[in-house]
């Protein structure tokens, strides 16, 4: 079968043939075809099947608005379903299949749903599967979701790449047909950045589908001049195959350019690309979309929008059907027949309702074969060209809440209420029906736009074109109905349903949408919105305004999941921070672990070790032995610097920082405002106005911009300065008993005895013969241990040098695990207790809140709910069977006690295996705990099934006098 | 004493290639000082900037030049100093130069600087960069801080078609990575 249905003219290529398969078959089209025109031209007719009765469908509209022709593009990965074929640029080698049906297209097993019919109607799912309630999710929901619904999913990786972007404009324009075209001549003459996008493969809207001419040229010339004139301009932007899919706050708006949709490979480039465009004016010319009449079985194959037929015949030199009939209620049908004349299609009627006709049954199951009329005549069509009228297409105008109202001369709903910030509307979509009308708002929209944004008016009129009568008479659904009329074809709503969702009380628009899925899916009921509205305010007795409209949100059409994600996938989902050690850790057997965007080592794997435990042992043990190396560079830096920077930090920690001597670091406890500790830290003091704080690793970006807040707002008259150095030092915890010997070889001229050098010293120094290095005594594994940083680029040659002068020692890089290990042993609270709940005194640093001083969140730290009589407190604990493995999360019960949260007496906050001790041991914090220590409670875990026999120690397991930091 | 020499390892490893006709370029070889503005000493700072450096003081959006040295307003009371350096603590220099005038701290370890040009440069940043990059909206010598691909970001016009792009440089790689794949398929 070649192209039966091809007819001379049009805007197609015939010089570049092009085939394709279509359920396997081959057929061939023409460069500029869609897969409805091709189909169409090959005389396929049944295209799909409908999503709950698997009625056969056909090719209903030739737009963005088709609800029936959803088909599946390509294969394997890149398999797409639900493609409306309307808009699917045909390219040779395109392969296309229907979807949503059991056997073949033409033979659809689940057809027989379709005589079921009348047990279907609206909300059946609701009534008829109430019980057994069980049965829900294991029988009825699968079975209906296998029998409803559209196409499927390859469930593979999808093999393109997309990508977003960010562009900016004085005006957009949204739509290149008559308004906007004429509207971005204007605005670009006078100098404006305009983006005028267009979600056509081919610029010029409803001119290429008719048979108008403008200033003396016919349509499609036109466009095309003023198309590439635009495209030539510096300042503009002309984005074809590019759909404006929302209106976002500040004049945002978010578009879909389609790249390589139309190409058979995409050669590795974006196949999509999702542009987040600010603009300081938009101009809507979306034109209009065309409606049905309701009549029975009116969404048969070959039953049509009429505007539809014009666009096959005029731009795709296709005819729907050899013989068409025309069913109008307004000046569009003559217009139909005469351009289906001038091709030598046979039109056998011309229904106008005006004139009292109307069609009221189509014949014919997979395709038409007659319409019956009103007078009971039968009329030989296998094509009726239908049109309802046309609705202004308003999406856009409504994504900030926008609504639109009632035009009764155009009877469609135009803009109205208020409009997105920026935006104005011209052309049919803000019922200006006709070609010069709109030609006309176009260029007064774009005038008005030079106007505001320059302050000048420039000189423009509007293209001259014949103005065409475009006379409606609303008609909504023929009387004496037999049998269904459809009016939502995507999700098979007929009147039926629409009467008895409201007979059953659903009478809000927004209700009846929702119980009947009226204007639901991928079309977003384009074509049936205002016919639903219209039957549910007959069924009402009311008028459409009085009945409303539901309102539109993004995205205006489908927008792919892949599109909106961009390049964050697999490893590019969010950004990677890594050490300064990164690669030599990577030589040396780490395993990493994500900390929030970094990758630190948590263990260092030696040969025969089998399992992370024997690391992590092991480095704790040659560590708390011998000495042991951290990369600890994630911790936050902030340097603080300014003539009032121990003012401002005294007002930040909850304990006094005033005095702290030069050459010495400080522990210091950040309280929020409302008196809970939210992080902790150092804070070291180089010189008289000079500070450097740590942070810990998950809070570094909170803590600066807390205190960027107080510099800024609370205390401007304050001389302080903040700057993050968080990644311009390389940073190296050195723990252990040798850890001054190894520091010995590496730092210079510097005493580090202890009492040259004592815990909690600070100074900056060089190192390996004259590197700058700053050198901190602090400790969070207990042991004698300092930090020391050099800058991040020599992070790499610090750890190797470390590594060196530590041979003689035996000395063991350590991870994250090892690290809070050793934390849990010395008792030092982390991320676990700081959880948002915990005060000061709970941590037992109920004395490191100054009373002395205000700072943030001291006071209310004191109300009386902070200060609890239970008085909570961070305990250690350990098994009383040394072999039991304890688990943070567990509560504690006194034992004797039922197994109640009335008798909870606290939690498990962290644990670990201490090599130290030989077995698992645990901080948490449980009431009255300081007074409890030697008794023993019960760890009580029901969702792990666990209740295990603890004894309430002092939460430094290890060292409690501190003797070993200080050594 | 260790026998051991600090070497610096560039954080991209002086990456230095083209694509599709736009040049990305890692610049290891500037020195990066902020100078805080202490409260109060604006017309002194000004004052200093020009003896030391013989360079205006920029307004917020914009950067000085003056042969290697470049001045960009970081924040309202913040300065980003450019300049050639290879010393592993430029910081005492800037001290004397200044006079002590301003608060200083080193940031060459902080970012990692990444020229990029080329006659289509803007193709990709498009792609990268939320701020409107058009020849006379963002003229040279402006500068911005944003945010490219979920990463802090700063960027200066230095020329017609070229551009420093500055970010965190323990994310280098995923910086460098994001530019790359804008220059790749903006071509």
């Amino acid at each position: 079968m070649s192209q039966i249905n091809r007819l001379k003219g049009g805007l197609v290529n015939r010089g570049n043939a092009m085939s394709f398969t279509w359920n396997g078959k081959s057929m061939s089209g023409f460069e500029g075809d869609t897969l409805a025109s091709a189909l169409l031209a090959n005389g396929e007719r049944l295209v799909g099947r409908s999503f709950k009765y698997h009625r056969p469908r056909g090719i209903f509209s030739s737009g963005a608005e088709e609800p029936n022709a959803l088909v599946q593009l390509r294969k394997g990965a890149a398999q797409e379903p639900n493609t409306r074929a309307t808009v699917a640029e045909l390219f040779d080698g395109l392969e296309a299949t229907s979807q949503n049906h059991r056997g073949p297209l033409a033979w659809d097993l689940m057809s027989v749903t379709d005589l079921m019919a009348p047990f279907f109607g609206a909300g059946f799912y609701y009534k008829t599967f109430m019980w057994p309630a069980k049965l829900w999710e294991k029988l009825y929901e699968p079975a209906i979701r296998a029998s409803a619904g559209l196409g499927r999913l390859s469930k593979k990786p999808d093999p393109d790449v997309y990508d977003h972007g960010f562009l900016h404009c004085d005006l957009l324009i949204t739509g290149a047909g008559p308004a906007g075209l004429a509207a971005a001549m204007v605005a670009a003459k006078a100098g404006l950045r305009v983006i005028i996008a267009d979600e056509d493969f081919l610029p010029g809207g409803r001119l290429n589908a008719e048979t108008f001419e403008v200033d003396g040229q016919p349509g499609p010339s036109w466009a095309a001049a003023k198309a590439a004139e635009l495209a030539d301009m510096p300042n503009v932007r002309f984005m074809t195959r590019t759909t404006v899919y929302g209106a976002f706050d500040h004049g945002i708006y978010g578009l879909l350019e389609r790249k390589t949709d139309h190409l058979a490979e995409s050669g590795g480039k974006p196949r999509q690309i999702l542009w987040r465009v600010y603009t300081k004016r938009s101009l809507l010319c979306a034109g209009s979309t065309e409606r049905a009449i309701a009549f029975a079985n009116n969404e048969r194959p070959g039953v049509m929008l009429a505007g539809a037929v014009r666009d096959y015949v005029n731009r795709y030199g296709v005819t729907p059907g050899q013989k068409v009939a025309v069913f109008t209620n307004n000046d569009d049908g003559a217009r139909t027949a005469d351009d289906l004349k001038a091709q030598e299609v046979d039109v056998s009627a011309v229904i106008d309702t005006r004139k009292g006709q109307y069609v009221a049954e189509a014949k014919g199951r997979r395709g038409l074969k007659a319409i019956v009329l009103g007078d009971g005549s039968v009329v030989e069509a296998d094509c009726l060209a239908v049109s309802g009228g046309w609705s202004p297409n308003v999406h856009l105008t409504c994504h900030q809440r926008g609504r639109p109202s009632w035009n009764d001369e155009i009877a469609g709903f135009v803009p109205g209420g208020e409009l997105p910030p920026g935006m104005t509307v011209a052309g049919a979509a803000n019922g200006a029906m006709t070609l010069g009308a709109a030609l006309a708002s176009g260029v007064a929209a774009a005038k008005a736009a030079v106007k505001d944004l320059t302050g000048k008016s420039p000189r423009a009129s509007a293209p001259k074109a014949g103005d065409e009568t475009y006379e409606v008479q609303p008609y909504w659904e023929v009387p004496n109905l037999k049998g269904r009329a459809w009016v939502d074809l995507q999700n098979d709503v007929t009147t039926k349903d629409i009467r008895l969702s409201q007979k059953e009380g659903f009478r809000s628009v927004e209700l009846l949408k929702r119980y009947s899925t009226l204007g639901m899916a991928t079309d977003q009921g384009k074509t049936s919105n205002v016919l639903g509205l219209a039957v549910l305010a007959e069924a009402a007795g009311k008028s459409i305004p009085e009945t409303g409209t539901t309102i539109f949100r993004p995205p205006y059409t489908p927008v792919p999941m892949g599109a909106f994600a961009g390049r964050a996938r697999g490893q590019d989902f969010r950004p990677v921070r890594k050490t300064p050690s990164h690669n030599w850790a990577a030589e040396n057997g780490a395993d990493f672990v994500e900390v929030g965007m970094w990758l630190r080592a948590q263990w260092f794997k030696r040969p025969g070790e089998k399992g992370w435990r024997d690391s992590v042992d092991r480095e704790v043990e040659m560590t708390r032995k011998s000495v042991g190396i951290c990369d600890v560079t994630t911790l936050g830096k902030i340097d603080i610097q300014g003539r009032d920077a121990a003012e401002f930090l005294n007002r930040i920690y909850s304990n006094p920082f005033l005095k702290v001597p030069v050459g010495k670091v400080r522990y210091g406890l950040m309280l929020r405002e409302d008196g809970i500790c939210y992080d902790d830290g150092t804070t070291a003091r180089l010189s008289e106005n000079h500070f450097v704080m740590t942070t810990t690793t998950a809070n570094a970006v909170l803590v600066f911009r807390n205190m960027e807040f107080a510099r800024q707002c609370l205390w401007p008259d304050l001389d302080v300065h903040l700057i993050s150095t968080t990644d311009g030092w390389a940073q190296f915890a050195v723990a252990g008993p040798n850890s001054r010997a190894l520091l010995s070889k590496v730092v210079d001229d510097l005493d580090l005895s202890n009492e040259g050098f004592p815990f909690m010293a600070c100074s900056e120094c060089t190192v390996f013969g004259g590197f700058p290095a700053r050198l901190f005594r602090i400790s969070f594994s207990g042991e004698l241990a300092y930090e020391i940083a050099v800058p991040a680029r020599y992070g790499d040659s610090m750890i190797r040098g470390l590594m060196k002068a530590g041979e003689e020692f035996d000395v063991t890089p350590y991870g994250t695990e090892a690290l809070g290990v050793m934390r849990i042993e010395k008792g030092h609270a982390a991320g676990n207790e700081l959880n948002g709940q915990t005060t000061a005194a709970m941590l037992g640093l109920g004395g490191m809140v100054s009373k002395k001083k205000d700072s943030i969140g001291s006071k209310l730290s004191e109300r009386e709910g902070m200060n609890r009589e239970d008085d909570m407190r961070l305990m250690g604990f350990h098994p009383v069977d040394k072999a039991d493995k304890l688990d943070a999360g567990a509560h504690f019960l006194t034992q004797g006690d039922p197994e109640d949260m009335a008798h909870d007496q606290g939690w498990m906050t962290s644990v670990a295996y201490s090599p130290e001790l030989g077995h698992s041991i645990g901080l948490g914090f449980i009431k009255r705990g300081k007074d409890r220590v030697g008794e023993v409670v019960r760890a009580f875990d029901p969702v792990r099934g666990k209740d295990t026999k603890v004894v309430i120690t002092s939460a430094h397991h290890i060292d409690p006098e501190g003797d070993r930091q200080r050594g | 004493m260790v026998n051991h020499t600090l070497t610096p390892t560039p954080f991209l490893g002086g990456y230095d290639q083209s694509i599709g006709g736009i040049r990305i370029r890692e610049r290891h070889d500037l020195g990066l000082i902020s100078m805080a503005i202490p409260l109060g000493d604006d017309a002194k700072v000004k004052k200093a900037l020009k003896a030391a450096y013989g360079v205006a003081e920029p307004s917020a959006t914009k950067s000085t030049v003056k042969g290697d040295v470049r001045i960009i307003r970081s924040a309202v009371d913040q300065m980003l100093m450019l300049f050639p350096n290879d010393a592993p603590n430029p910081v005492p220099d800037v001290k004397s130069a200044m006079k002590d005038s301003v608060w200083v701290t080193d940031q060459s370890n902080t970012w990692v600087v990444l020229e990029v040009s080329g006659d289509t440069v803007r193709d990709a940043l498009e792609r990268l960069c939320p701020i409107d990059l058009h020849p006379d909206t963002f003229a040279k010598n402006a500068s911005a801080r944003t945010v490219m691909e979920h990463m802090g970001a700063l960027i200066v016009r230095t020329g017609d078609n070229s551009f420093l792009l500055m970010s965190a440089s323990s994310s280098a790689g995923s910086f460098l990575h994001a530019v790359e794949t804008s220059a790749k398929y903006a071509s």
